[in-house]
């Protein structure tokens, strides 16, 4: 842990949270960019060179709209609630690890804004919070479609918070850690593989666990297909649908940070991070989370929407036996290295001990 | 050392203010808002002291998951139909002063204690250091040490999920009464749990007639069909508990 002032930490705090907000504003126009071409349409391409300027004239034009407030709305609660999803999303990437410290005058300058030790349950903790955004949203609204979306969100997101944080324990299992650096470090180390030496990158020793973090990351995101809350043919927008201009705007922002965060997390912790074939630097850390990025619009061009009941079997009924059977496994691998036990005898002895 | 102690003094005022708002406040769901504030304060003193596990503990457990279900339970009551709600009850409101009492005097007598004895000398800073941090110590002394109540825990959780599943469970699971729960859940039910009921086909439409869903079948792939717009719209779960002579 590096060691520096209070007020270094708030910089790079305060750097890393705009740089959040400005890749949130063109994940939108990359978003609608993308799709078009996806779809065979041209996207926007008004605004400025290849519609760059899109995401500023539409923020200018979200702070122009009247906020309108339901009359029977619970009126605290119903302006608090979009700032709840919009305020704990970006908070996430305060614990990533951008790049090995660095020196400047002398002075060591960690590129993680924050070391915590135990950073990874963290960042399941913040992202539970922020879906008290979209459950308050929607109980405040007075509506019955928002409190319909609010409670499929609830019952959504901690269907999959489940999966997301136990498809992480196989990772913490193989690096000893729960600090996003030390996870990162450890996957830095070459590993031999067969005579051919590749990175001890975590998707190729959990890929398992690897694709049911992403699947719930999708979930958790709320993205398609896994947007029930706010799905716009049976609920009419979910839990946002009394809210209108900039109120409105917070949670879509929001959802495309906690896009961005998510991202940033799957690369951090199954593709190494900062760890590239020719010189480690944040920029390999950007492209894997550009791939991620291309991944999510690439799933919203590509899949329907799932139906409730699915969505609910494929959690419990399929996704967290699979992440169980990978701590199994994974547990067993691990113990079988280093020698504690003899697990495949124990087995045995289990299985034919009897005859 | 200033900037920590002023940090602090925020968490804690918000911390006590928000605690206030829990007891004050008189719609519940306002009262479930301010303990997660409440909440999440504390995670935030946790992390000053350096008690990053407990924090992140805090925030995943308390914040994340039990204030869910507080909140589920906020909107399956009508606050309107609450008027105990507000303390009219002096029985109530004596039991919940001795209550409190008696949880102020613990907490209170295990500050003293502490202050008396100081602090722990197994587990200083620089042992806990040592051992690999907190998550490590916390992590050995629970699965060593505190095991078996670790065990029992476990058990009385899955006690906990088997008996709420029972109690989830349909009262009576005779057939004609799942044909006609399936008619009023989902018109498009999921294969395999109901095929029993998509198979007893006569029999269900019978006892679907019965209760006022005529129109309804179910086809041989488990999903419910209806004739017409209206079939689907007369089914009661459609239009709620049906009065005698509604229509």
């Amino acid at each position: 842990m590096v060691d520096q002032p209070f007020w270094i930490t708030v910089i790079s705090a305060f750097v890393v949270l705009n740089v959040m907000l400005i890749g949130m504003a063109y994940m939108t126009w990359f978003e609608r960019r993308m799709l078009a071409q996806m779809q065979d349409r041209v996207g926007p391409n008004r605004t400025g060179p290849f519609g760059l300027l899109q995401p500023i004239a539409d923020g200018v034009k979200l702070l122009g709209k009247e906020d309108i407030i339901p009359e029977h709305a619970d009126k605290r609660i119903f302006l608090i609630a979009p700032l709840i999803t919009f305020v704990t999303a970006p908070l996430i990437a305060l614990f990533i690890p951008f790049g090995d410290p660095v020196t400047i005058a002398g002075q060591e300058i960690s590129l993680a804004v924050t070391d915590i030790s135990v950073a990874a349950l963290f960042v399941i903790g913040i992202s539970s919070v922020g879906t008290y955004g979209i459950i308050l949203g929607g109980y405040a609204s007075a509506n019955r479609y928002s409190l319909l979306g609010a409670l499929r969100s609830a019952a959504q997101v901690i269907s999959y918070e489940i999966v997301l944080g136990l498809s992480l324990v196989g990772v913490f299992i193989l690096s000893g850690s729960l600090s996003l650096v030390t996870i990162v470090n450890e996957q830095r180390q070459a590993l031999d593989f067969f005579g051919v030496e590749i990175p001890n990158w975590f998707i190729f020793s959990q890929p398992l666990a690897f694709v049911l973090f992403m699947i719930a990351g999708v979930a958790e995101t709320n993205r398609p297909p896994f947007d029930l809350p706010e799905a716009e043919t049976e609920l009419t927008g979910g839990f946002h649908t009394e809210y209108s201009g900039f109120r409105w705007s917070f949670y879509f922002l929001g959802e495309f940070i906690a896009v961005i965060v998510i991202s940033l997390l799957a690369a951090t912790l199954f593709l190494g991070g900062i760890d590239g074939p020719i010189k480690d630097g944040v920029w390999w850390l950007l492209l894997k989370t550009f791939i991620f990025l291309f991944f999510f619009v690439w799933l919203r061009a590509t899949l329907p929407r799932f139906r409730y009941d699915q969505l609910m079997g494929l959690a419990w009924k399929v996704l967290l036996p699979l992440t169980l059977f990978n701590l199994l496994l994974t547990g067993f691998i691990v113990l079988e290295r280093n020698g504690d036990t003899n697990v495949l005898g124990f087995i045995r002895d289990l299985l034919f001990g009897w005859i | 050392m200033s900037t920590e102690v002023l940090v602090f003094d925020i968490l804690a005022v918000v911390a006590v203010i928000a605690a206030l708002g829990v007891i004050l406040a008189r719609n519940p769901v306002h009262s479930a808002v301010a303990l997660i504030v409440t909440f999440i304060n504390l995670a935030a003193i946790f992390v000053m002291l350096h008690a990053e596990f407990l924090a992140a503990v805090q925030l995943l457990v308390y914040t994340g998951a039990v204030t869910v279900l507080i909140v589920f339970v906020i909107f399956l009551v009508k606050v309107d139909d609450l008027p105990e709600f507000y303390g009219g009850n002096p029985v109530q409101r004596i039991f919940a002063l001795l209550i409190g009492l008696a949880l102020l005097g613990e907490v209170a007598a295990a500050i003293l204690t502490r202050s008396a004895i100081g602090a722990s000398d197994i587990w200083t800073a620089e042992a806990i250091a040592d051992a690999g941090g907190n998550a490590e110590v916390i992590g050995q002394v629970l699965y060593s040490e505190y095991v078996l109540a670790i065990q029992i825990t476990a058990v009385l959780l899955l006690v906990g999920t088997v008996a709420a599943l029972v109690l989830a469970r349909p009262a009576s699971a005779t057939l004609p009464d799942r044909v006609k729960r399936t008619g009023l859940i989902s018109l498009a039910h999921p294969r395999g749990a109901d095929r029993e009921v998509a198979a007893a086909l006569p029999a269900g439409l019978e006892a679907s007639r019965r209760g006022e869903t005529s129109g309804v079948r179910f086809d041989d792939r488990g999903v419910i069909l209806v004739d017409n717009a209206e079939a689907f719209t007369d089914q009661t779960a459609w239009g709620g508990d049906r009065l005698e002579g509604d229509d």
